[in-house]
């Protein structure tokens, strides 16, 4: 018996599809606010508004030829690209985006965990694509995204602790949905983890100020300097979708998840709609930090990384789990 | 199939710059275009760190014959489709140039040009001209439309000067009268 609603599930609507387009769009958020602060129109001409500006340069980047450097590690550098893609599209799968997951299910105990481990995967793969290359500048610039993200990790994982603390469950479906429920969203019960959160997915994603592996003035391209056509495009949408996911992993964590009040009509269009807004929302803030401040270096980074947001991060979980035990429990 | 491509080529030109022994007037103008004055963002220009990643090269200054060996390596760099501008007046000829001991000549002389943007420094207009100019050029003129074009309304040509004239025919008329109607007033 094949199950028709898992397929569709899988491949159009909370799945495949609706990630692709979801991120595409986000893509084009993305280059607009960037464009406004900086007090341009931004992509115009593709499409009502340049809406279709990423989905052209990515077919443009398709259709390209492909070249392969002879000292390449042919392998890697084929695949890492492609398979990066997949696994933070699975990654996502995991995100209830209309109240349940990809699968139909609220996910299991622990999916927390599994989501921030494949994150952790792709970014591994990233750094095998640039180091395949054999470019000078790739491989500088994958040694500072293993550099950067091994450092940053133990605080995101840290931090991302705090609502699972308070949720009292390491699965997403609960902690979002007990901020609907049981609990006020986390943003008001823990702000510190929330902008804590903020900060350290804003080095996890390589975006200013810790955009340090891809600075153009100093690497060129970073890890994607010797990557043509296809390749390229799918490095490209890799970006693109882990910014989309570590935007919906804080509407997960802090912002209440899908849940928000249902008017008329099937609760699953509205889920979806508080969803994109709230990604919307964390997108605009990610945009506008990344936008209006300007780069650290490398030495920088690492030391704000070990002298500051590890203790802070530390701190901030012991005090969660302070306020959980005493605090908490005389407001409810 | 083939005009979602041309489409998403026309609408997503990523250029490289590559100063080939410019004075940098040149430089400052392909500035000016990319940022917020001009700003060809909005096209879908970007302008991209790599020769790997890049679709339209621009070249501006002269090439020496120190350049003129790189700017050959960054072209065979470029995956295919590929164009090239030469931009301002020493990349289309060599101009002022021309003919000094350690200068080769224009861009022409290296690789494979597709689009000249002369001036010294040609105006970010014109760069923009030149560069729609090129994107246009890949999109074949589409036969079925022609023939409705061809059909020019006729301007009312000859309509026109009569309605201009009347004004003032009309101006003179009152005058006669006013004379007219003065004369006997001058008469008494």
């Amino acid at each position: 018996m094949i199950d028709f609603t898992l397929i569709f599930r899988i491949l159009v609507f909370p799945g495949f599809t609706f990630i692709l387009l979801f991120t595409l769009f986000c893509d084009w958020v993305e280059r607009k606010i960037e464009a406004r602060i900086q007090n341009r129109v931004g992509p115009m001409v593709a499409g009502p508004g340049g809406i279709l500006q990423p989905l052209a340069d990515f077919i443009k980047l398709l259709t390209k030829e492909d070249i392969e450097p002879r000292d390449a590690k042919k392998t890697i550098f084929k695949f890492a690209p492609l398979l990066a893609f997949t696994i933070m599209v699975f990654a996502f799968c995991f995100i209830p985006v209309d109240g349940t997951s990809v699968f139909s299910t609220t996910g299991f105990s622990g999916d927390l965990i599994i989501i921030l481990a494949f994150a952790t995967v792709a970014n591994f793969l990233l750094f095998l694509a640039g180091w395949a290359s054999c470019n000078p500048y790739g491989t500088i610039g994958s040694a500072r995204v293993l550099t950067q993200f091994l450092g940053y990790d133990i605080p995101l994982f840290l931090i991302a602790l705090t609502p699972a603390f308070i949720a009292g469950s390491l699965q997403i479906a609960t902690i979002a949905s007990d901020q609907a429920g049981k609990f006020l969203p986390f943003i008001l019960m823990a702000p510190w983890a929330f902008v804590l959160f903020v900060i350290t997915m804003q080095a996890e994603l390589e975006k200013d100020p810790f955009d340090v592996p891809h600075s153009e003035s100093e690497l060129v391209g970073g890890l994607e300097t010797e990557f043509t056509g296809a390749k390229l495009a799918f490095l490209h949408l890799t970006r693109d979708v882990q910014v989309v996911f570590g935007s919906a992993l804080v509407v997960e964590l802090f912002l209440g998840g899908p849940y928000g009040p249902v008017i008329f009509g099937p609760s699953w269009i509205w889920y979806t709609l508080w969803f994109v807004l709230k990604v919307l929302a964390v997108v605009l803030i990610s945009e506008y930090i990344t936008t209006v401040v300007a780069r650290f270096r490398i030495d920088q980074v690492l030391s704000g990384n070990w002298r500051i947001l590890l203790p802070a991060a530390l701190l901030s979980l012991m005090l969660t789990v302070a306020l959980v035990t005493w605090v908490y429990p005389l407001l409810v | 199939m083939t005009d979602t491509k041309t489409w998403a080529r026309v609408k997503s030109p990523w250029v490289l710059h590559f100063n080939s022994g410019a004075c940098n007037g040149c430089d400052i103008e392909i500035v000016a275009l990319l940022t917020p004055k001009y700003d060809v963002e909005r096209f879908g220009v970007k302008l991209e760190p790599s020769p790997r990643h890049a679709d339209v090269l621009l070249v501006t200054g002269c090439v020496t014959q120190q350049c003129a060996e790189r700017l050959k390596r960054v072209y065979d760099q470029m995956p295919q489709p590929k164009f090239v501008v030469a931009i301002g007046a020493c990349a289309c000829s060599g101009g002022v140039f021309e003919g000094n001991y350690n200068v080769l000549g224009g861009v022409d002389k290296v690789i494979p040009v597709t689009a000249y943007i002369p001036g010294c420094p040609p105006r970010p207009e014109a760069i923009l001209d030149g560069v729609v100019k090129l994107l246009n050029a890949l999109n074949p003129p589409k036969p079925k439309k022609e023939p409705k074009q061809a059909k020019q309304p006729e301007l009312p040509k000859e309509e026109a000067k009569p309605e201009v004239a009347k004004p003032e025919a009309a101006i003179t008329q009152t005058a006669q009268q006013v004379v007219e109607e003065v004369k006997p007033i001058v008469k008494q």
